[in-house]
């Protein structure tokens, strides 16, 4: 509920504006739907009084009637302006909202980064953040505009009808379907998780399912996954239906507070009329803004349903938004030379993943690490990125620890291009501008020429290659020499390349390395290498060595 | 049914309020207002319990809808021995969540809301016109406009709807995008201009989203207007009438006090269910969308699966052999000569990409069906009836791994009791003691971080785990350094050592110089 709060209030911060004409419309809406049925109830039984009495000539029918077509007209009118505002603030603040996801998770750490690149996640992210949408528009505006809508027919009831109908009208619906809300909400919560999990479950063993289809058919449980699958499917529909149940309880108690303090406007009306105390035709005014006012508490049934899913994606979205604080200095490098001394790494408890590592890399100098695979060379690669801490030893880069270096330093100073695409759908040119904004034309050309990837594109429209989600349309080798050429683009003193011609035929794997060493000569460049045409080109090679 | 039922409770009620304050004008006392009140409640009340009831039932209906194309989408899954192509395993898996919900609140707000607007109107349309021909008029006039309207709205909203949803599908795909690529770009400092142009590219599509939501809305405003104005024409009328300004209107005798409040009530339910078909269209687009989809999946013929991928019992591994096999693939004939493989023997399959030792080795394992030939074990051939007991004989290292997403003790012995033995000989000690939770760590769609020598090893253990008398393995050393491929070697060797018989497709001169025979494919031209 917390998470919901603050998600709301980060919807609305942006979007004050907006929102208030919103609302202000919305309540406009509803007043005047609600003034349009007592007005018009007023009238009518005005006129059949006037009528009766025989003085109809002199009943001014002018004004009302009027009245009755301006509240038509004009309710349509703000209907229509209420929809468009509310729409737009709403896309506004997901759109806010989305941007301040990235920028949060910008912040996190790189490991908790690299789990995103899971499919099942991204897509949970993105589902969670379109659950949201309904925030402001199903639940807060017509929650706050119906309270408000209540309040001023209260008040007109008071002055135009009578105190008690007044009280009955207001504090009725102002507390009974508020109570519905409330008990529903907290009714649904639990069968709204079950349903939650249960279709989480559905999903990641579908998908489990489909995508080893083969292997669970020769290792003989494939039967047994479907089952896994079928049983996540039956615990969501017992959820469903038990959601389903209780929306359905919650809806008749909206239904009968509405009837029922109809009932009451129109017993006690009656009843005040009978004494004389008012006019019939204010009596009806009582019983048709009663009936009018089941408009501003009909959203509360969809908000119920919705709710449900909003709370448990607010509160995976919401700790996604908060950027981490900084709080690191500013610091001006010594001599730009890479230094680790005794590092190890271990992942959780288990045993280091090498033996104690020493290692200086200065200007101009290729190095490159060796090892079998897992052995922790991409590891040690993000140490030196600044991106993960050693259990033991210290990683500097100009006399700091690079940890400690501000995110400007560190991304002014060192790139790194791990082993896989990192490619947005878009041009070649936006991809590579992601490293370098103001990069001209021909500074791009060059560095695509640096890494042999210059001829390829020529071949197609140039810089204006058009790349799929996730770089599709590349083949491999072409996406890793894109990726290359960008990390070139940002000319960094300290270059980390893990595996850079995984992919590449060794002919073109030689001349890359090459292009890359002659476009960046003061580089410093540690790659984490596993072919011989990598360890060809370096200077030095530095074996990871297994701890004993 | 039911929720018609429901709707037709109004009136009634209507007709309560109507008369107390007709009888108030008149002062007559005719009824007593408590037990106006009570009878109004308890219409209310049966109103709203056939409502519940309504919606039970269609609650009902729905679920076992969705259950049963989810049962559907199961099986058809589970049989099919290829992939959609409609899509992958994340789009099959979206189908099977919540793309079919989007048919629950079709079956719950807009069926009935399509069956109260084909009723409803006509019979307040018949009150009316009981009670004055020019009330009639009025709601028909703006009754054949409806039916126009309700075309026009829906297929506006349709439209839009369909167009709104497509957009935001794009958004949602582009921040996808940009969050799998954002770990890293940041290790080039390029986060920053990540968010910038998504920011750009969300605000455009904001832009052409209120555009058409703007004609969306306009055409239900066209609607609510028609209401307003009829309604108001309405009061309008039935008051002048009531006052004696008009006397034209009615079936002679003046309009009485009571028949003019209950038209007045009754005038906003004439438009009422039209205007809760408009807000449902919505959820009619979704369904339609969906059922688009589903039938696009079911008009697909897909291969069936050969058994039922269950374990079943069978003999000791005694020898097979094949015969004139062939596979039209993609308008390529892949045929593989003849060849028959005793226990205990090692085989590579080697040749150029493309010559079909994958297939072979998927035809081995009865992934696929030859065309022509058959594959025979002893005295027995390779069928739907066999392809079981046959491949509980089997172990099966693929080339790409597909780890569940479960722990990874369960991704090697599926749930038994795993053997010490399999993991040494998999050589993954050294892995497991690296990993934070050992083989109760869990593994995620790609492998939770372990890197591709020590996923392949995890395979090996998968394949030797329940001691199968075959090994068929595809491509075991690709990718991979010198030391872990001769650990994934020395695995496969020692399972040939033990007796076991080894089936390899493999490019690897370490790994194909290491087996008795050699198979070596050449591309037919």
């Amino acid at each position: 509920m917390t998470a919901l709060f603050r998600i709301t209030r980060l919807l609305l911060q942006g979007e004050r504006r907006a929102f208030l004409r919103g609302f202000a419309l919305a309540v406009t809406v509803l007043l005047m739907g609600v003034a349009l049925l007592g007005l018009s109830g007023w009238f009518i039984t005005a006129a059949a009084a006037a009528g009766l009495a025989g003085v109809g000539a002199v009943f001014n029918v002018f004004g009302p009637s009027a009245m009755v077509r301006f509240l038509a007209l004009g309710r349509t009118a703000a209907r229509y302006g209420e929809r468009l505002a509310t729409h737009d603030a709403t896309l506004r603040a997901l759109s806010r909202l989305r941007v301040r996801l990235l920028q949060g998770l910008l912040t996190s750490p790189y490991r908790a980064l690299e789990r995103l690149r899971a499919n099942a996640f991204i897509n949970r992210v993105t589902a969670d953040i379109d659950a949201l949408d309904g925030v402001a528009l199903r639940l807060l505006l017509p929650g706050l505009a119906g309270m408000a809508v209540i309040a001023l027919a209260a008040l007109a009831l008071w002055v135009l009808v009578h105190p008690a109908v007044a009280l009955v009208v207001g504090l009725g619906y102002a507390i009974l379907p508020s109570l519905v809300f409330l008990v529903g909400q907290r009714l649904a919560r639990r069968s709204s998780r079950r349903a939650e999990a249960a279709m989480q479950a559905t999903r990641s063993r579908m998908i489990d399912l489909v995508t080893a289809r083969e292997d669970l058919t020769i290792f003989g449980q494939l039967q047994a996954a479907r089952a896994h699958v079928a049983e996540a499917i039956s615990r969501h529909a017992t959820a469903q239906d038990r959601l389903d149940g209780l929306e359905r309880r919650m809806g008749l108690g909206l239904d009968l507070t509405g009837a029922g303090i109809t009932a009451l406007a129109l017993g006690m009306g009656a009843s005040l009329a009978q004494t004389g105390t008012i006019t019939p035709a204010e009596a009806a005014i009582g019983i048709f803004v009663a009936l009018a006012l089941g408009e501003t508490v009909a959203p509360v049934r969809r908000a119920l349903t919705e709710i449900g899913r909003m709370i448990p994606a607010a509160r995976r979205v919401a700790p996604a938004l908060v950027a981490h604080p900084e709080g690191k200095r500013e610091a001006t490098l010594d001599t730009p030379i890479l230094r680790l001394e005794q590092v190890t790494y271990r992942r959780g408890d288990g045993t280091p993943l090498f033996a104690p590592l020493d290692l200086l890399l200065g200007p101009g100098e290729s190095l490159a690490l060796t090892g079998p695979s897992g052995w922790g060379k991409s590891t040690l690669l993000l140490m030196a990125a600044g991106q993960l801490l050693p259990d033991k030893g210290r990683v500097t880069y100009g006399g700091h620890p690079v940890s400690d270096l501000p995110d400007e330093t560190l991304h002014q100073h060192i790139a790194m291009v791990p082993q896989r695409h990192a490619l947005i759908a878009g041009t070649v040119a936006e991809n590579l501008r992601l490293a370098a904004p103001e990069a001209t034309e021909d500074a791009l050309w060059q560095a695509l020429q640096a890494v042999h990837l210059d001829r390829t594109l020529a071949d197609r429209a140039g810089l204006k290659t058009r790349l799929g989600f996730r770089g599709a349309g590349l083949s491999g080798g072409e996406a890793r020499r894109l990726v290359l050429a960008r990390a070139l683009l940002r000319r960094p003193a300290l270059l980390l390349l893990d595996e850079p011609t995984e992919g590449l035929d060794s002919a073109t794997a030689r001349a890359v390395l090459t292009g890359l060493r002659r476009a960046l000569p003061r580089t410093a460049i540690l790659m984490a290498a596993h072919r011989p045409e990598e360890t060809d080109q370096a200077d030095r090679l530095v074996p990871l060595t297994a701890t004993t | 049914m039911l929720s018609l039922g429901a709707a037709l409770v109004w009136p009634v009620q209507a007709v309560l309020i109507a008369r107390v304050l007709a009888d108030l004008l008149t002062g007559s006392d005719g009824l007593s207002p408590l037990w106006v009140a009570l009878g109004f409640l308890a219409l209310a009340g049966l109103r709203g319990l056939l409502d519940m009831a309504a919606q039970g039932m269609l609650s009902g209906a729905a679920s076992a809808q969705i259950d049963a194309l989810r049962a559907e989408i199961l099986t058809v899954e589970t049989a099919a021995a290829a992939p959609s192509r409609s899509g992958g395993a994340g789009a099959i898996a979206a189908l099977l969540t919540e793309k079919l919900e989007a048919l629950r609140p079709y079956a719950l707000r807009y069926r009935p809301a399509r069956l109260r607007a084909t009723v409803v109107p006509l019979l307040i349309l018949g009150i009316a016109a009981w009670h004055s021909w020019a009330v009639a008029l009025v709601l028909l006039m703006a009754g054949p406009l409806i039916p126009l309207f309700m075309a026009l709205v829906g297929w506006a909203a349709k439209e839009a709807s369909a167009r709104q949803m497509g957009e935001i599908g794009a958004l949602s795909d582009l921040l996808a995008d940009r969050l799998a690529a954002l770990s890293d770009l940041s290790l080039i400092g390029a986060g920053d201009a990540v968010v910038d142009g998504f920011a750009e590219a969300s605000e455009e599509l904001r832009h052409r989203t209120m555009a058409v939501l703007r004609i969306a809305f306009l055409s239900s405003t066209v609607l609510e207007l028609f209401s307003a104005l009829g309604v108001a024409m309405i009061a309008v009328w039935v008051g002048f009438s009531l006052l004696g300004e008009l006397s034209w209107g009615t079936w002679g005798a003046p309009l009485a006090p009571f028949a003019g409040l209950y038209l007045l009530l009754l005038a906003p339910e004439f438009f009422q269910p039209l205007r809760d078909l408009a807000t449902t269209w919505h959820d009619k687009a979704a369904a339609d969308a969906v059922r688009d989809e589903l039938i696009h999946w079911r008009e697909e013929t897909r291969p069936q699966r050969l058994g039922r991928g269950v374990h079943d019992t069978a003999p000791r591994f005694a020898g097979l052999r094949w015969q004139g096999l062939s596979l039209t693939r993609e308008g390529r004939v892949l045929s593989w000569p003849d060849m028959a493989i005793g226990p205990g023997e090692s085989v590579a399959i080697t040749g150029p990409s493309g010559v079909g030792k994958t297939t072979l080795l998927r035809l081995l394992a009865v992934l696929e069906a030859p065309d022509t030939g058959a594959i025979h074990l002893g005295e027995s051939t390779l069928t739907n009836d066999t392809a079981d007991a046959w491949r509980s004989r089997i172990g099966w290292m693929p080339q790409a791994p597909h780890f569940l997403n479960r722990s990874l003790r369960h991704n090697i012995a599926f749930g038994a009791p795993l053997d010490p033995d399999t993991l040494d000989r998999a050589r993954l000690g050294a892995v497991l003691a690296a990993l934070p939770r050992g083989t109760l760590t869990p593994l995620g769609e790609r492998g939770a971080g372990l890197s591709g020598g020590e996923a392949r090893r995890v395979m090996l253990a998968r394949a030797l785990h329940g001691a199968p008398d075959v090994l068929l393995a595809d491509e075991p050393t690709a990718d991979l350094d010198a030391q872990t491929a001769g650990d994934v070697i020395e695995g496969l060797m020692g399972f040939v050592a033990r007796g076991g018989t080894l089936i390899v497709a493999t490019h690897d001169p370490r790994l194909s110089s290491r087996m008795a025979r050699n198979l070596v494919l050449e591309a037919s031209t």
